[in-house]
């Protein structure tokens, strides 16, 4: 059950971080004189999206 | 084959029973844990790694070397992208507190990498009480900022009518939830990383040892299937080398957005 609690979490996860990088690369094609700011914001908000992620893992790990 | 993925959860739960805190001298309560002892070596090591680099560049105005030259890399990409850029005008002042935070997990989360190692930051306890002392300061900053009823008013963010309590409320709610969250990404991400790391180390050996119980056509096969193992082991190896200087600069970076929001004015 674990096992299966933690994919269905994972898979909001990794379409935030799929939408984040997506963000990321089309604003850099665009202006890429903004790339370090935006690299920031980038790692910022993958940070938060995989907190969830991990947190689903190690709950998924904790309860049995 | 089948039996040795069999094997396989026992000697996780084995995995995540190490990496319970336990006590070297003294018990759980007040005594010296495997947590701590790594969190002692981090320490040596960065005032090492310090006291060298202030020798090694005290010596001539010019950096020279790779050392001195990466460190001061490091320490100018810290003082740039996390402090200056983030926290504005009043950086000179949060430089030295956000930097050590950097270091500090820096370095903790970099031991962790190493087989074997049990960070300070690989135990809950240590990133609450990271995340408590980051939380304190950014407090204190506000309140020398704005005063007591200034800082407290700024949570509703200027908002009258019915509106303001409640944003007052939900504001100050996502504020102690920082508290939680800092605390909580850096031990999840570092502990998560060390049981994958682990779960592959495990089916390394169990597919390799198959070679010491006698020569056969199945063991060179479990053996070869050993080295896809490792293969993928080498992978997130150096993914969580890359891991541990992200968190250490999310942690350092977060605790900056935090002073910037508590110093920004209304």
């Amino acid at each position: 059950m674990g096992v299966i609690g933690y994919g269905l979490g994972v898979i909001g996860a990794g379409i935030g971080i799929g939408l984040a990088a997506y963000g990321y690369t089309t604003a850099t094609a665009r202006q890429p004189e903004m790339q370090g700011a935006l690299f920031t914001g980038f790692i910022l908000g993958s940070a938060f999206v995989e907190a969830l992620a991990l947190i689903g893992f190690v709950v998924a790990l904790i309860v049995k | 084959m089948e039996e040795l993925f069999d094997q396989l959860p026992d000697k996780v739960d084995e995995l995540i029973d190490s990496f319970l805190s336990i006590p070297i001298v003294g018990d759980l309560n007040v005594g010296f844990t495997q947590y701590d002892f790594w969190l002692a070596v981090a320490i040596v090591v960065l005032l090492v790694l310090m006291f060298t680099f202030i020798k090694k560049q005290s010596r001539s105005l010019v950096p020279e070397g790779r050392f001195v030259n990466g460190m001061e890399f490091v320490v100018e990409y810290t003082r740039k992208n996390m402090v200056q850029d983030i926290v504005g005008p009043t950086w000179r002042e949060h430089f030295p507190f956000i930097a050590t935070v950097f270091f500090f997990v820096l370095v903790n989360n970099i031991i962790g990498v190493i087989p074997g190692c049990h960070p300070g930051t690989g135990c809950i306890g240590v990133t609450a009480a990271l995340a408590l002392v980051s939380f304190i300061y950014f407090i204190v900053m506000g309140v020398r900022k704005h005063g007591v009823g200034g800082y407290l008013k700024t949570f509703s963010h200027g908002l009258k009518g019915p509106m303001g309590p409640a944003i007052w409320l939900v504001e100050v709610f996502s504020t102690f939830l920082r508290l939680i969250t800092l605390a909580v990404r850096l031990f999840c991400n570092l502990f998560a990383g060390h049981i994958v790391m682990g779960t592959f180390a495990i089916l390394t050996s169990l597919f390799a040892t198959q070679l010491a119980q006698g020569i056969s056509l199945m063991a060179f096969g479990s053996a070869g299937i050993s080295l896809l193992w490792l293969a993928i082991l080498i992978i997130i190896y150096v993914v969580e080398l890359l891991v541990a200087a992200i968190q250490a600069f999310v942690f350092a970076m977060l605790s900056a957005v935090y002073v910037q929001i508590a110093e920004e004015e209304e």
